[in-house]
């Protein structure tokens, strides 16, 4: 499913993705916001961006992330 | 207080005093003591990694050994003494990026300025842009953004996403904000640049002159660089000026903040493609010791179909766009096609409507429910006349003699994958169609031009054509080789550029000094710590977020003036006033808590202070039920809960919202201040036998104990 702007994800497991650095470890089981999805293509292997609940906005691989209930 | 018991916080404490006195007078000792300021603000905020303590035991040593200041060997052993006294402390700080005190996370950012991806210090400015301090906030903004002006008109605003406002009706209207204090500032000639530091003589070479180039080419020079820019295109601005159309970002508002920039001693080189028209090694003999790659991902996806190459009125959207930046009026035909459904092809389908074509349609694969364009965008351009055809897969560009004359499409289905749970487009049997078209402009992404970059073949790329960097410091796998932007994100937004380029010039400076790079990526500094706003909680509750005034349809439609005319006065200095300031109040819920469970009230309806499940949330139910008792006060860590009396009545506030003011008594005697009649009640409810003793009168204790005493307590026997 793609994201969509302003829905509330949890970084619910690392990614396997190449993008993954060791520093983002501590985000998961962070709660945030979509707040740049892939605005050009919808392409499940774009990084997109989450505004993170007290950790600032970062770009992560779609894996790693999952919608929840807001 | 555990706040001051963190050895690392009352170092860096110890080094801003020094930093902001006369202590330390030569530059070099100075530059020292700012350089362990750094690394120590690195432990503070967890980015440290192993190089950080051996690099600040030799910056104490340099310090020490310093001896054109007189007082250099007396700061460095007041380092030296706190670290020998409390080094498993800073070793813990580095290597769990905890502080047990809590004092290290005291100054915790806001969310909106957590969210930035520049940092800025969003509570601050908003609050100055309240109290009508225009060059003042501009002020703020730029230590972070050189662009606040560029920002207000086309941020994606990740901030208002995170804002806590919006969690009980709309978010603060920040982005609006910035566009009218960096106008208002220019306007009235209060936008300046920052003293830059003296000349350092290292040279640093910024390739690109986007938003993450020009960035770091201003912090880089507000640092004492020589910086030179090379651009590829005859003019700064990047996808800022070639990629927006003018009718949301006008040049002269990008002009206008690059010529800052520019002023600072930046040189520019336009017109010159690195690798080409000027090569590493050339410009690595020139002297240049730093590079930072800022090329951004100038370069289109193909669509891969039959007849796309045949013709030139097919044209990809960035090629467009750049055209029409840089002067192109005539339009690509009458009907033109636009393929793709991001903001990209919006941009390009209203800029063909604005330059007079007839009919204009985005054909787009999915449905408008996974449209992946800004709602606001595709709205707009449906108000001026943009038609859309869903479910529409381009299958081949008919043409005749050399003239583009149809889109050969299929329509399609969504169907959801079995394995992935994902809805993808899948072509109907039999349900092929023709869009008779003059003109077709795919837009399905951008890439980076790996061209432009082989003259750096030891550069390391990744799997999505993006250079491979450490996202929390920018450094590529060439040493001395930074880079940000859509070069390194793939086709992002301005302000990520932005926030990359002020990383990569801070990265730049740290290779330069020769002091170690963070191994997390920077948490935001506050600025300045503005006095709050005063709104009575009615009026909070009741200002609602102001509409942004636009041009109307018919010059929309048919010019490229500015669409969104901006905030007048009054809105925005309104506007201000719904801030939360969430920099003081860090929602630990500790006030509601007090008040329900401790002091059984429940005066305090903060709904908001949920992340994920906000409730309702009304400032004006404090006053019914509030006794003034001030337990919340009293427990907030932060101060932002306030009581206080206030000549007749005492007042209770969270950040400057009235929650409630009550009339005070007074004792009939001495006129001392007894508290207002409600807390009066709930005292003598609470200590019911003891109240009954002063017989109904407002009496203080003394006065009471007076009153009720057989004899006058205060004059000793036999002395009347």
């Amino acid at each position: 499913m793609p994201f969509r702007r302003g829905q509330h994800v949890e970084i619910y497991r690392k990614s396997e993705d190449e993008s993954w650095e060791e520093y983002m470890d501590q985000y998961i089981g962070c709660h945030g916001i979509i707040t740049d999805p892939d605005t050009a293509k919808n392409d499940p292997t774009a990084l997109i961006e989450v505004s993170l609940n007290e950790k600032g906005t970062h770009r992560f691989p779609q894996d790693c992330l999952r919608v929840i209930e807001s | 207080m555990p706040e001051t018991s963190c050895p690392v916080a009352a170092t860096i404490a110890q080094l801003d005093d020094i930093l902001q006195s006369s202590r330390l007078t030569k530059p070099k000792s100075r530059r020292i003591a700012e350089e362990l300021h750094e690394l120590l603000e690195d432990i503070a905020w967890g980015r440290a990694g192993e190089d950080h303590m051996p690099a600040i035991e030799a910056l104490i040593q340099e310090l020490s050994g310093d001896q054109s200041d007189p007082n250099s060997d007396q700061v460095a052993k007041a380092v030296q003494s706190a670290i020998k006294d409390h080094r498993e402390v800073f070793f813990s700080h580095i290597d769990t990026h905890n502080c047990e005190t809590g004092a290290c996370i005291k100054l915790a950012p806001a969310p909106c300025q957590m969210a930035c991806p520049a940092g800025i210090d969003i509570p601050t400015y908003v609050t100055l842009i309240g109290h009508g301090r225009d060059g003042e906030a501009i002020d703020i903004i730029r230590r972070d953004n050189p662009f606040p002006w560029v920002c207000g008109l086309v941020c994606t605003r990740p901030c208002e996403f995170m804002c806590v406002r919006g969690r009980i009706d709309a978010p603060v209207s920040i982005k609006f904000l910035k566009a009218f204090t960096a106008e208002r500032a220019f306007s009235t000639h209060q936008y300046r640049n920052p003293e830059k530091q003296p000349d350092n003589g290292h040279k640093v070479c910024v390739v690109g002159a986007g938003p993450a180039g020009l960035t770091a080419a201003y912090y880089l020079a507000l640092k004492g660089y020589r910086v030179r820019v090379i651009e590829a295109l005859p003019m700064a601005g990047g996808m800022m000026m070639v990629g927006i159309p003018r009718y949301r970002l006008p040049r002269e508002v990008i002009d206008r903040e690059v010529a800052l920039i520019e002023d600072l001693g930046v040189e520019f080189i336009f017109n010159t493609r690195f690798g080409k028209d000027v090569t590493f090694k050339q410009l690595k003999e020139e002297g240049f010791e730093a590079f930072f790659i800022a090329i951004g991902a100038h370069k289109s996806f193909k669509l891969g179909i039959p007849g796309e190459k045949d013709f030139p009125q097919v044209i990809d959207a960035i090629a467009f766009l750049r055209a029409v930046a840089l002067g192109e009026r005539h339009i690509p035909g009458k009907r033109v096609i636009i393929i793709g459904g991001g903001n990209v092809a919006i941009d390009a389908a209203r800029t063909c409507l604005k330059m007079g074509c007839d009919d204009v349609t985005i054909a787009y694969r999915r449905t408008r429910k996974e449209m992946p364009a800004d709602e606001e965008e595709v709205e707009q351009a449906e108000e001026e006349g943009v038609k859309f055809s869903f479910l529409t897969i381009p299958v081949e560009v008919v043409g005749e003699n050399g003239h583009v004359t149809a889109l050969k499409c299929n329509r399609a289905e969504m169907v959801t994958q079995t394995d992935t749970a994902r809805r993808v487009p899948v072509p109907v049997l039999g349900g092929e169609f023709f869009m008779e078209a003059d003109a077709i402009i795919p837009s399905i992404g951008q890439v980076v031009d790996h061209e432009a970059l082989k003259a750096l073949p030891d550069l390391k790329w990744t799997r999505r054509g993006t250079i491979n960097v450490e996202m929390a410091n920018m450094t590529t796998s060439m040493e001395g080789v930074f880079a940000a932007g859509d070069a390194v994100l793939g086709p992002a937004t301005v302000i990520e550029a932005i926030g990359g380029g002020k990383k990569a010039a801070d990265a730049i400076d740290r290779y330069l000094s020769g002091i170690p790079q963070p191994k997390m990526p920077p948490v935001p500094v506050r600025r300045a710590r503005t006095p709050w706003l005063e709104v009575p909680a009615s009026t909070k509750m009741i200002l609602k977020r102001p509409e942004m005034p636009l041009l109307g349809i018919d010059r929309r439609r048919t010019t490229f003036q500015q669409v969104e005319l901006g905030y007048s006065e009054n809105m925005a200095r309104e506007e201000a006033r719904r801030c939360l300031r969430c920099d003081i109040c860090r929602r630990c819920g500790e006030c509601v808590r007090v008040c329900r469970d401790e002091m059984k009230i429940d005066a305090l309806q903060l709904g908001y202070l949920d992340f994920d499940h906000p409730v309702k949330t009304d400032f004006r139910l404090t006053e019914e039920r509030c006794i003034t008792c001030g337990a919340c006060a009293k427990n907030c860590p932060n101060e932002a809960m306030q009581i206080e009396d206030r000549e007749n009545e005492r007042v209770l506030s969270l950040c400057g919202t009235i929650l409630n003011r009550q009339k005070l008594v007074f004792c009939e005697k001495c006129h001392a201040v007894l508290g207002p009649a409600k807390y009066l009640d709930y005292i003598r409810k609470m200590t019911g036998g003891i109240a009954q003793m002063s017989g109904g009168h407002a009496l203080c204790e003394k006065c009471a104990r007076q009153k009720i005493a057989a004899f006058d307590t205060l004059t000793p026997p036999g002395s009347g």
